[in-house]
């Protein structure tokens, strides 16, 4: 068998108008390694089901005292045990190879096509729903081809045993074949109770590894404040649930245990009993009574391996749906179908607001309602359908590809990926921008120095070992390496202190003149260095000048960027502070 | 990817004393377990000696009746069998349920007691993946590995015992699976442990690297990022997959090799069975018995081999999860009382390693009461002084004391009592916001509680479906960051310290509810002694004394007026501030 190696270059093209076409799409994709899984499984099977003839057959040898019958006899068993360990491996490598292309091909659609959607993808759908599908759903798929080796193996192998035991005796060989199904249909009637448990356990479980995950992610909290014993004690607590629901799950997996010795033991015993009558009437040889007692209790794989196949391919299907729901988003604004070329540099519009960015002007954008800044920014970027202008042409008469090369939207909850953090700080098309002076603008060196490997420091996911304000200013060096030709900023240095906010400030506008900046912040210090202000009131542009202009003319923009309000003199009782009200004259000026 | 280790790891022979203590604390439910399987397993021998008995009377032509009761015995004893299992199933789910539930708790207890400084360095990561993957390893083992292991060694051991007490003779071909059993499996086992857990890591990366395309879609379309996370992605495919082509190598040796090892004794003993019939040292049914046996031990057999390297790796979990409690305790808590609350820090210097000092000597004196502002650029030790102050780290060198008796004097609750860290960081625990208020002071009544979510200005909480009773964290209602920040205050606010270290505790908030948030609280906490690092500046010039902080030294200190009428760094920046 020769496995196809992963990844492939191109997953296919899936097709997902329903799980179950999904499915048998993945099927066909490894048609060659699935019905090979089936021979080696059937092979497999089958010679499993032959022992207890084979068996059988060198007993009468050895009672009819046939010494070449019995070495014959011996050395077919031995054949047999050999091609058990052959085809068994065989059927492995097939299945794994079934379970691998499932899983791997369909983690490949995935994030490509996540990928695709971009910022679509977390308004359309809960992020935990896609995570899920790269948790569970693709084991569910892998596991539901890998067993249709075992699964068709499974009837290959029932009708084979049916043909030889008919052959044996037919009353011997109908109570088995009717009887043996018939009692596992009812030992399967023990399985919703089961599942149930079984579930109500599972959720008992994951809540208290949610605890745990819970009480060492909060640690460091813990640790300033207290509160370690009320988390300890309700730990406790929810462990002794789940010992105690553990033990109750155990009762009814106890009752399945036990059916699985009793459901082939009634056969041993009843059928036992009926071959020695059969026996003593001469109807039946005392191997065919041994070969007897092994199918009966060879029977329950097959029939195991159904209700399993069964089982997987439900569960299968109900992962294909997610698979396919996911792989059925769309893109959130639509491209244009006859994209206008890119106009000459001109005014950015955003005519909902009133916003004006002039070219090569570096714009801070004041919000009243913090919300609105965002909103703005996501309408220049045109992540959403809104009346956007660029050099008088529409934003959505353009290609979606041009306008996100050109005008890029840096989000403040933006995160940063796992990996070299070089690499991680580059953008996609490799940026045009310089590290160094992208990082010494962002004033990020300190944060590079104190890693080990400083650039080639592989870092964890989201940026976890980083403070708030590190991963403000490396996100900052990532988009200035973009030199996008319109870069918008959102808040890029709310999460910073005050001295290296103002040495950012004056080497983003240093670095940025000229090229048209948007920066949405209410921070003087960043204001101050911009070239003009809009103030943003209930979503629309109430007034427009320099950050010094503004604070003289407009006194609600100096109050938002100044902060000090009509409740400044409550201040000054609640922190007690020593006569500092005569300050509070100069400040409002 | 996987964190870094920085917690120790529990030696193997404190691992094996452990365990035995467990199972010894247990020892009953150990011992029904063992004692029902054993006589399941007894009862499981009967039947197949009883087949050998029917076939001796059958070719004895005896009546029918020996016949009848032989086959009534037959399905006597597998009656029993059955009930044995299921009474040993239930006694093996108590043994694995106490154990899990016993190593899991000490867990939890032991990561409570955990140094400060050790909790603040080692960050999550590792403490995160122990309480996650190998809690999840202990508990395969614990509910299945322990019990099966067990059942299997019983069975195997008693099957055996029935080939001796049947024939001796014919227990002989069973053993000559054992020299092609043990050396592969011993092959095998060398390698597969670290080939699993390979394997895992190798998923997990693939999940993550999903999960972090899947969170960062926007950035990946804003930065066009696409390609490259579809070539992550691949790359994580292609680890997964030379992890698991590795472990089918490892079975594509193993698993011919043990199911012809199983299968091998079926032949020995028939054929050699069937010769020694022909020599008149067994009979017939003493035969068919035997073969029946070595039948009836492949199914156990291959449990034990299988679970033998679960039992390996939940060993390796046991160890990390029993190593949290090697970590040396940091605090050497002495009986001295303060005598007042006034925080004296003397020429204080602190390195986190060696040869790297990022605090040169502070001296300062905090009055009980006063409320000082310490601001200074990143990286200046504004953070690593604030946790000096609050205790979690000892200096270096030098003194960081309350009332003259040094903060890692106390002990843990009295320091507590005395002085609390609030950082940036913020955590919203599961469970009701009650529940995140109450961690704090469980004994706070309702009163207080909604008492100290006004004093934070967390209006936010009248509008919850539930108030104060709302579920939140990821599965209820999700708190912003700004309210998780609010939520942190009040923690504060009830857990009523003398002395507050503040690190940017408000820099989530938006930069006007912030103010109002400070002052609405400093009118709670008035009389308290506040250090708050901050890097918005009317923190500074709301408070008595302003502490700048460069390079690890305090460089300005004084009230924010004097500090202005000095022009030094700070009246520079607050001039540039203000514009």
């Amino acid at each position: 068998m020769t496995m196809r190696t992963f990844p492939v270059a191109d997953p296919g093209d899936p097709d997902i108008r329903s799980a179950g076409r999904y499915l048998t799409w993945l099927a066909v994709r490894s048609r060659r390694t699935i019905l090979m899984g089936i021979l080696w499984a059937s092979v497999w099977m089958v010679a499993q089901a032959l022992m207890p003839a084979a068996v059988g057959r060198a007993i009468d040898a050895i009672e009819a005292r046939d010494e070449q019958g019995l070495l014959a006899w011996s050395g077919a068993l031995l054949g047999i045990a050999v091609l058990i360990g052959f085809t068994g491996t065989m059927r492995h490598r097939n299945a794994v190879a079934n379970f691998l292309d499932g899983a791997f091909r369909t983690i490949q659609l995935v994030t490509r096509h996540a990928s695709r959607l971009g910022a679509a993808l977390q308004r359309r759908i809960a992020s935990g729903e896609v995570v899920g599908v790269g948790t569970s759903d693709v084991d569910a798929i892998g596991s539901t081809l890998d067993i249709t080796a075992r699964g068709c193996a499974s009837i290959v192998t029932l009708a084979v045993v049916a043909v030889v035991l008919l052959n044996m005796s037919v009353p011997l060989g109908l109570l088995v074949l009717i009887g043996v199904p018939l009692l596992m249909g009812l030992v399967s009637l023990l399985l919703r109770p089961l599942h149930r448990r079984q579930n109500a356990y599972r959720d008992l479980q994951t809540g208290l590894a949610d605890r745990a995950v819970d009480i060492a992610s909060g640690l460091r909290v813990l640790r300033g404040i207290g509160g370690e014993r009320t988390f300890g004690a309700r730990y406790r607590r929810e462990s002794q649930q789940l010992r105690v629901a553990g033990v109750r799950t155990a009762r009814v997996e106890s009752l399945l245990e036990a059916a699985q010795f009793l459901v082939p033991g009634f056969f041993v015993a009843f059928g036992s009993w009926l071959a020695a009558r059969f026996a003593l009437d001469g109807r039946l040889t005392v191997g065919q009574m041994v070969s007897f007692y092994g199918y009966a209790a060879f029977l329950t794989v097959p029939l195991s391996t159904l209700t399993e196949f069964a089982d997987r391919v439900v569960r299968g299907l109900v992962a294909a749906r997610r698979v396919t729901r996911v792989l059925a988003l769309e893109p959130g604004v639509t491209d244009s179908a006859e994209p206008v070329a890119w106009p000459p540099p001109g005014d950015l519009v955003d005519r909902s607001s009133g916003l004006l960015v002039r070219p090569g002007v570096l714009l801070g954008i004041a919000c009243e309602d913090p919300q609105d800044a965002p909103a703005l920014a996501d309408r220049l970027g045109r992540y959403e359908e809104a009346d956007v202008l660029y050099a008088d042409v529409p934003l959505a008469d353009l290609a979606l590809a041009d306008v996100r090369t050109r005008i890029l939207v840096g989000h403040h909850d933006a995160g940063l990926f796992a990996g070299p953090l070089r690499r991680e700080l580059t953008p996609g098309d490799g940026g045009t921008g310089d590290l160094a002076t992208a990082v010494e603008v962002a004033c990020a060196d300190d944060v590079i120095d104190a890693l080990d490997q400083g650039l080639d420091t592989e870092i964890a996911a989201r940026g976890r070992e980083f403070s708030g304000g590190q991963v403000q200013r490396l996100r900052l060096v990532r988009l200035l390496l973009a030199e996008p030709q319109t870069l918008v900023l959102i808040e890029p240095t709310s999460a910073v202190d005050a001295h290296t906010e103002a040495r950012i400030a004056a080497r983003l506008a240093a670095h940025r003149r000229g090229s048209t900046t948007v920066v949405a912040t209410t921070s003087p210090l960043v204001l101050d260095t911009m070239d003009e202000v809009a103030y943003v009131e209930d979503g629309k542009v109430m007034a427009v000048g320099s950050h010094r202009e503004l604070l003289a003319t407009e006194p609600r923009y100096a109050a938002l960027v100044t902060r000090v309000d009509e409740d400044a003199r409550d201040a000054q009782d609640a922190w007690g502070a020593q006569g500092d009200e005569g300050d509070e004259g100069e400040e409002s000026a | 990817m996987s964190a870094r280790e920085l917690l120790p790891i529990a030696p193997a022979a404190e691992v094996g004393r452990h365990a035995v203590r467990l199972l010894r604390e247990r020892r009953r439910d150990l011992i029904l377990t063992v004692l029902f399987y054993a006589l399941a397993a007894v009862a499981g021998l009967v039947a197949p000696r009883l087949l050998g008995v029917l076939i001796e009377k059958v070719r004895a032509d005896s009546p029918t009746r020996t016949i009848d009761l032989l086959g009534l015995s037959i399905a006597g004893a597998l009656l029993l069998q059955a009930l044995l299992v299921r009474q040993a199933a239930v006694a093996a789910a108590r043994l694995g349920e106490g154990l899990l539930a016993q190593v899991r708790e000490e867990f939890v207890d032991r990561i409570l007691d955990l140094p400060l400084s050790t909790v603040e360095r080692a960050g999550s990561g590792d403490l995160l993946g122990r309480a996650n993957r190998d809690v999840a390893a202990m508990s395969r083992a614990a509910r299945r590995a322990v019990p099966s292991v067990l059942v299997a060694a019983v069975t195997i051991v008693l099957t055996f015992a029935g080939l001796l007490l049947l024939n001796p003779l014919l227990a002989l071909p069973l053993l000559i699976t054992l020299p092609l059993l043990i050396p592969i499996t011993y092959w095998y086992l060398r390698r597969a442990p670290a080939g699993y857990l390979r394997e895992n890591a190798a998923w997990a990366q693939v999940t993550d690297s999903l999960a972090e395309t899947v969170e960062g879609a926007r950035t990946v379309e804003a930065l066009r990022l696409a390609d490259r996370r579809r070539r992550r992605g691949d790359e994580d495919v292609a680890q997964a997959y030379a992890a698991e082509r590795y472990t089918l190598w490892l079975r594509t040796i193993w698993f011919p090799s043990v199911d012809f090892g199983y299968m091998l004794p079926v032949v020995a003993t028939t054929a050699f069975g069937g010769w020694a019939y022909l020599h008149g040292w067994a009979t017939l049914g003493e035969v068919a018995t035997a073969v029946l046996y070595v039948q009836l031990i492949i199914g156990p057999m291959d449990e034990l081999l299988n679970w033998l390297d679960e039992v390996q790796i939940s060993a390796a979990s046991l160890a990390r999860l029993l190593g949290v409690a090697d970590v040396p305790s940091d605090r050497e808590p002495t009986d001295a009382e303060p005598v007042d609350e006034t925080l004296t820090v003397r020429d204080v210097r602190f390195a986190y390693a060696a040869g790297r000092e990022v605090l040169h000597g502070i001296d300062l004196t905090i009055r009980p009461g006063e409320r000082i502002a310490v601001v200074g650029p990143s990286g200046a030790g504004k953070s690593t002084l604030g946790r000096l102050l609050a205790g979690v780290n000892a200096p270096t060198s030098g003194s960081v004391s309350v009332g003259g008796v040094p903060l890692v004097g106390l002990p843990l609750d009295e320091l507590r009592g005395r002085v609390a860290l609030v950082t940036q960081e913020h955590h919203v625990f599961r469970g009701t916001l009650r529940d995140n208020l109450l961690l704090a002071r469980e004994d706070a009544s309702d009163d207080e509680v909604r008492g100290a979510l006004r004093a934070v200005d967390a209006d936010w909480v009248a509008a919850l479906p539930a108030g104060v009773d709302t579920e939140v964290g990821p599965k209820g209602y999700e708190l912003t960051a700004p309210q998780a920040q609010q939520l942190a205050l009040a923690r504060l606010v009830l857990a009523d310290p003398h002395t507050l270290v503040l690190d940017e505790a408000t820099s989530l908030i938006d930069p006007r509810a912030a103010r109002h948030l400070e002052r609405s609280l400093g009118a709670v906490i008035s009389g308290r002694t506040v250090i708050a690092i901050a890097h918005r500046l009317y923190t500074a010039h709301d408070a008595d004394r302003v502490a700048v902080v460069e390079d690890g030294r305090i460089t300005e200190l004084g009230s924010h007026r004097e500090l202005i009428a000095t022009s030094g760094a700070y009246a520079a920046l607050w001039r540039s501030w203000h514009g």
